[in-house]
This record gives structure tokens, C-alpha cells and sequence, in this order.
């Protein structure tokens, strides 16, 4: 079944002389469980498209479908909790809550969605154990390194069990090893659990992994190609 | 979460934070401990007033207030005086004779108002008997001597009564206080000198000691410098029950001080006999009953109810006796308001300042927040409990450092003796004790989160119209 449909999808801005064409009728569709990356050069469209996909911004024409579920036809307060429970967020500069521990930034979404408290502290430490940061569960971000804030980011991405986790450029700042380690805990979460990876990614490393790999410019799908 | 997360945030950026909760404290203590001591003052000026000049109710026959007419007295008093003392809350009641007159000494004379009284009876009434100046006398102890009167200080001063005496005793006195002895030097020539006012004295001072000298030291010589002739007299002229030219020649019994010059000036007290027999009056006759309950609240129920059953009396509560003294009451409520909105509205653009910068400075993060699911609401209430916390810790540290310093000086109380002329002259003591009651605690913290709240609201709507996709952009 497929838990993300994309159908002729444009965004245009109309800033005052130009009309910039920055998704140009993209189509496609992800199967749950995919672990897939869009690369592409800068201005090629990738964000773009990857906001639309999460609902930060909507399209000018086309639609989008997660699990059935037109996100055009949500209001905004909807769409916000529909996010909250259906899509993860990995950004590129980690953005968790400095105040917050590493256990209390993944369960944030939990919390927000009133789970139990044995049950959130059972999926916390399962997810941070998973990340390899098992015993760093009440460090701040700022005692932790990039590439572990990156994995406490994941982990706050999968703690609801969303349908999929967009990853916008999850290791441009990331070196070498941490990358590795991040793409291995990832490719890892995405087996066991079964929930669809999407990246945008300048990076060699991350395409390496991917199982699918959609090229685009110009605001528009040039290949999509899956690996074995 | 939501509590936990703003509350954390709160100490983000400590410096700002504390610099914030520093100036809400310092806002706070400084208007709340100004309200004190002007409600202390007036508290003792209205304490004062009832307990020495006016107790709580006044009955008089109508029109006697108008002119003192000394015909105008109470028709059968034993029984008014029954029936009140029946009432419940009714603590004591005084039976007094009131005519006006002037006081005459060797040199002055001066318009006062002779009150007739019965000691006993008075002083379960008023506090005025506590406020005599030790070594003037008493309030009316000595039994054996007609003709006594009780004098306010300023009346004393006024009729010389009261002179300014340097002598040894005066200025060894002052060197036990530390006075250097270059100013005794200075004073020393005046040995054997009386002075027969304040003024006199203070002027012959300031022509020998220099400015400095006269700041600090010339209280304390003023008051070392002041002498009571013991047996002084002075003669009291009035009109008799006839319209008649009367007086006589009374004996000091003692001299009050109520911090109150115009009282002072003008309320002389003599026994209710002496009074009778100067002025033709019978025995039983009195212009005025003053009545004193337990609680000065309830003054309004009792006047009403004795109003209805002795038709023909006029009974008064003191706020209507002295209006001036419920608008005093009145006019400081209302400067409490106008000060704590003034305080409150710097308190607010204060937290509206810090918690703009905050949103500003957290653009990124709100932008993730939102995206990640944090729906509108959270997001306001999040922004808002922020701004409550920072006011309200403010608030309370303000409130406990004024809470802890006006519980020193209420003990203690402040000396304002500075400035005590001019205080006197409105019959506030200069010994403030500040006083506040719970209530306005209560109250004005119940407005600092009310502030609280109203301030974040701005900083909020603005954090709500970020867009997400546009915040997760910024740098």
C-alpha cells in the first residue's frame, strides 16, 4: 500500500517580475518500508518538494496524498496534529529543544499526543538504545556531539511511529564516521520498523545506501531508480 | 511538558532573565513599600484621630456643631447614655462640656476650644492621658487642686508656658549626647539664658552655629534646651450660661504631645465641675456624648440605630464627623491603584521587550516546534507561561523583599523627624510605621500574573504567524 502519493505536483513563486517554477509536475509514489533519497543540485527543487511533502507548504497545483489523505483538504490546525502523528522530521541542523534532555526531546511528540507514561518511557529508551545513545539519555544537546544530536533527532522522528520520516540534508554537517554510523542506526530503524525513509541529499554516502534514488532538476523527476 | 519545557526556557538566557526578574523586584518592592508607609501614616493618623480627638460616635443636640451654643446641651444624658451603653460593640462612653474661650498667659493669648471632662470616664475612651510629657504632670492625678487644665504642647509653646533654658544641667546633658565640645563652647556665653519660645531660641542658635552644626546637633539642643515652669498657670475667658464674661485662673495638670499641632493648638481639657460651676451649667448637663466601640467599622450601625431611637439628637459616626478623614482613607486606595498601574505598565513593556527578543532569537526553533506538531495553542500557551513565570518570580521576590522590610521597619518604624514640622502640621506622626494588609498582597500578585499574561500576548500572536517551512529557513 502505498503511504505517500504524489500526483503532477507544481510550485510556483510569484515574486514581483518572475515567476519561478520551483516543482515542475513531479509524480510519485512511496511504498511503506522504502528507504529512499532525492538528490539533485541546489535550486534543482528537492526542499521544496520535500516541504510540500510534509505539509509546511502546499502546492500550487497537483496533490498530495498521505495515506489517502489529501493534505490540501486539511485545515491548518488539523494538518498540524495529522503531521504530528503521520510524518517524522530529521532537519539538517538537528534543531532539538537545547533546554531539553536527550530523553525529553524524543518524547516530546509523545507527550503531545498524551501517550502513557510507561509506554513513552518504554518506546524513549527502546529508540535511544537503538541510536546507540543509551547512556546518554539525560545529556542536553549541548553536551552531545553533531552527529549524536543527529541521532537523538531520529529517534524524536520515529517515536510516534510515523507512515514515513523526511530528512532534509540529515549529514551535511555531519563527518565522515558519524555519517556512517547515522545511516547504518537508519537503515537499521527502517527494517525493523518498517517506516519509509525520504532524504534529500547532496551526499555520495547517503545515495550509496538508498535502496531508490529519484534524480531532479529543474523542478522536475530526470530518473527514478530502484537498487536491489 | 508544556510547564516543564517553558520553564526551562525561562533560564535559557540567565542573565537576561535575571536582569528582568531584578527590575519587576525592584518595581515591585519600591511601589509596594511606598504604599506601606503612606498607609502606615494614614493608619496612624486615623488611629490617632479616633483614639485621641474624636472616638467613634458623637451625639449632640442639631445645631450645636454649628455654633457651640452652651445652651444647646443633651436633655436628660443618664438615659441616652443607657440606652447606648445596651448596644452591643458599644465599649464606654464620655459625658463632655464643650465652650469656646480664650487661653491667656503673662505675654499671649490665643482662641482654644475648653472641653469639659471626667477624667475616669475619659480615659476609658481615648488614649490622649498616655501622650502627656513625662515631667509636665498628668492627666488630672492630683485630686486636691481646682482648676486644672490639660494643654496641648503647641498651646504651651504658644503661651510660653514652655521656655528654652540654657543652663549646667542643659549642657552637661548635651556632652553625655556627644555633642563636640566646640558647640558647647558656643553656648556656654547663654549660660542662665531663658528663652521664651522655640523661635526666639532656634534664632539666637542660628546666629552662632554654623549651618552644619545646626543640622546636626540642633534638635537635640532644642530639645535639651526645653523647660516646663512647674506650677505654671494661665487664665481660661469665656462666656457664661448668661452670655456673661467669665474665667478663671487654672494650673497646669500636663502637657500633651499627639504629634497633631493644630489639636495641640486648640483642645484644652478641664474636669467637667470646674466647667459647671464657671459657667452657671447644672451638674447633669453636657453638650456632647462621645461614644467608643470595639470595632471603628461598625460606627455607621450604631449611629443609625441610636439616630432612630433618639429622634431628637444628632448622633454622628466619625467619617461623617471628619469627611476629610474617610477621603484620606479613600484618596489612598486610589493612589495604591495609580501607582501599581504605573509600576504594572513598566513591568509590561518590560516583558514585552524580553519576550519579543525571545521569539525572535527562537524563530528557527518555534518554526521546528510547529513543524514536528506542535499545534497554535500549545505554542501561544507555551510563550505565555514563559511570560507569567518571568513576572510572576519577579513578582514574589519583589513582594518577599518588601514583605521582609516592611516587617523591620513596622517594628522599628522609619523616623521621618526631618521633616516632622511639616508632617505635624497635617497631624501625621514622623515616626511612620509601614503597614499593608494581606489582601493587597494577594491582589497585586493576582495582577502581576494578570500582567504577565496580558504582556506575552503580543510576543505570542507573533510567534503563532511565523511560518513554519519560512522559520526552519533561518539562520
Amino acid at each position: 500500500m502505498k503511504v505517500l502519493e504524489i500526483k503532477d505536483v507544481h510550485k510556483v513563486y510569484n515574486s514581483s517580475e518572475v515567476k519561478v517554477h520551483a516543482v515542475n509536475g513531479i509524480t510519485l509514489g512511496f511504498e511503506g518500508g522504502e528507504f529512499a533519497a532525492i538528490v539533485g543540485p541546489s535550486g534543482s527543487g528537492k526542499t521544496t518538494l520535500l516541504n510540500m511533502i510534509g505539509g509546511l507548504d502546499t502546492p500550487t497545483e497537483g496533490e498530495i496524498l498521505v495515506d489517502n489523505t489529501n493534505l490540501a483538504t486539511l485545515k491548518s490546525s488539523k494538518l498540524i496534529d495529522f503531521r504530528m502523528r503521520n510524518i517524522g522530521f530529521v532537519f539538517q541542523s538537528y534543531n532539538l529543544i537545547p533546554v531539553l534532555t536527550a530523553k525529553e526531546n524524543v518524547e516530546f511528540i509523545m507527550n503531545l499526543q498524551k501517550w502513557d507514561k510507561n509506554k513513552r518511557d518504554a518506546r524513549t529508551m527502546e529508540l535511544l538504545k537503538a541510536v546507540g545513545l543509551g547512556d546518554r539519555v539525560n545529556s542536553r544537546p549541548s553536551k552531545l556531539s553533531g552527529g549524536q544530536q543527529q541521532r537523538v533527532a531520529v529517534a524524536r522522528a520515529l517515536a510516534s511511529k510515523p507512515k514515513f520520516v523526511l530528512a532534509d540534508e540529515p549529514t551535511a554537517n555531519l563527518d565522515s564516521k558519524s555519517t556512517e554510523t547515522l545511516l547504518d542506526i537508519m537503515e537499521h530503524l527502517n527494517r525493523e520498523e518498517g517506516i519509509t525513509f525520504i532524504f534529500s541529499t547532496h551526499d555520495a554516502r547517503v545515495v550509496k545506501k538508498a535502496r531508490r534514488v529519484i534524480t531532479v532538476e529543474d523542478g522536475k523527476v530526470i530518473s527514478d531508480e530502484h537498487k536491489n | 511538558m508544556i510547564f516543564k519545557t517553558a520553564w526551562k526556557n525561562v533560564w535559557r538566557n540567565k542573565i537576561r532573565s535575571l536582569v528582568v526578574i531584578a527590575s519587576v523586584t525592584i518595581g515591585i518592592f519600591g511601589g509596594v513599600y511606598m504604599i506601606a508607609i503612606m498607609n502606615g501614616a494614614i493608619e496612624q493618623r486615623v488611629d490617632s484621630a479616633l483614639n485621641d480627638e474624636l472616638g467613634h460616635v458623637q451625639i449632640d443636640v442639631p445645631g450645636f456643631r454649628d455654633n457651640y451654643d452652651i445652651g444647646l446641651t443633651i436633655p436628660h444624658p443618664d438615659s441616652v447614655m443607657e440606652a447606648a451603653g445596651k448596644l452591643p460593640g458599644v465599649v464606654a462612653m464620655t459625658p463632655r462640656t464643650i465652650i469656646t474661650g480664650m487661653a491667656n498667659s503673662a505675654r499671649k493669648s490665643t482662641g482654644v476650644q475648653i472641653l469639659g471632662i471626667d477624667p475616669a470616664r475619659e480615659k476609658e475612651v481615648f488614649s490622649l492621658y498616655k501622650s502627656t510629657i513625662p515631667g509636665t504632670g498628668s492627666f488630672f492625678e492630683t485630686e486636691s487642686s481646682r482648676n486644672q487644665a490639660y494643654i496641648g504642647h503647641e498651646l504651651a509653646k504658644e503661651l510660653n508656658i514652655v521656655r528654652y533654658l540654657v543652663d549646667d544641667d542643659m549642657l552637661q546633658s548635651l556632652a553625655g549626647k556627644g555633642v563636640p565640645k566646640s558647640i558647647l563652647d558656643k553656648l556656654s556665653p547663654y549660660r542662665g539664658h531663658r528663652f521664651p519660645s522655640e523661635k526666639s531660641f532656634k534664632k539666637e542658635m542660628k546666629s552662632v552655629l554654623s549651618a552644619r552644626e545646626e543640622q546636626e546637633y540642633g534638635k537635640t539642643i532644642v530639645t535639651e534646651a526645653w523647660s516646663f515652669r512647674e506650677r505654671s498657670r494661665m487664665t481660661l475667658t469665656f462666656l457664661d450660661i448668661n452670655q456673661t464674661q467669665t474665667g478663671a485662673v487654672f494650673r497646669i495638670a500636663g502637657i500633651y504631645d499627639t504629634k497633631n499641632s493644630m489639636y495641640e493648638m486648640s483642645q484644652v481639657l478641664v474636669r467637667n465641675e470646674d466647667l459647671h460651676k464657671l459657667t452657671g451649667l447644672a451638674p447633669d448637663q453636657y453638650h456632647r456624648l462621645i461614644i467608643r466601640l470595639d470595632d471603628m467599622n461598625e460606627a455607621g450601625t450604631v449611629s443609625s440605630e441610636l439616630g432612630t431611637r433618639f429622634p431628637g439628637l444628632e448622633v454622628m459616626p466619625w467619617k461623617e464627623i471628619q469627611p476629610e478623614l474617610a477621603m484620606m482613607t479613600d484618596m489612598v486606595e486610589m493612589f495604591y491603584t495609580v501607582f501599581m498601574i504605573i509600576i504594572l505598565a513598566a513591568l509590561a513593556f518590560g516583558i514585552v521587550n524580553t519576550m519579543l527578543m525571545v521569539v525572535l532569537e527562537r524563530t528557527k526553533e518555534l518554526g521546528m516546534l510547529t513543524a514536528i506538531g506542535m499545534n497554535k495553542k500549545r505554542v501561544f500557551g507555551m510563550i505565555m507561561l514563559e511570560s507569567v513565570f518571568l513576572s510572576l518570580v519577579g513578582g514574589i521576590s519583589g513582594m518577599l523583599v518588601s514583605e521582609a522590610l516592611i516587617g523591620i521597619t513596622a517594628k522599628r518604624g522609619i523616623n521621618f523627624s526631618n521633616y516632622a514640622e511639616g508632617l505635624e502640621a497635617f497631624g501625621v506622626t514622623s515616626h511612620i510605621y509601614p503597614e499593608i494588609s494581606s489582601t493587597f498582597f494577594i491582589m497585586v500578585t493576582i495582577l502581576i500574573i494578570v500582567t504577565g499574561i496580558l504582556s506575552s500576548v503580543y510576543p505570542a500572536l507573533k510567534a503563532l504567524r511565523l511560518d513554519p517551512a519560512e522559520a526552519l529557513r533561518t539562520e
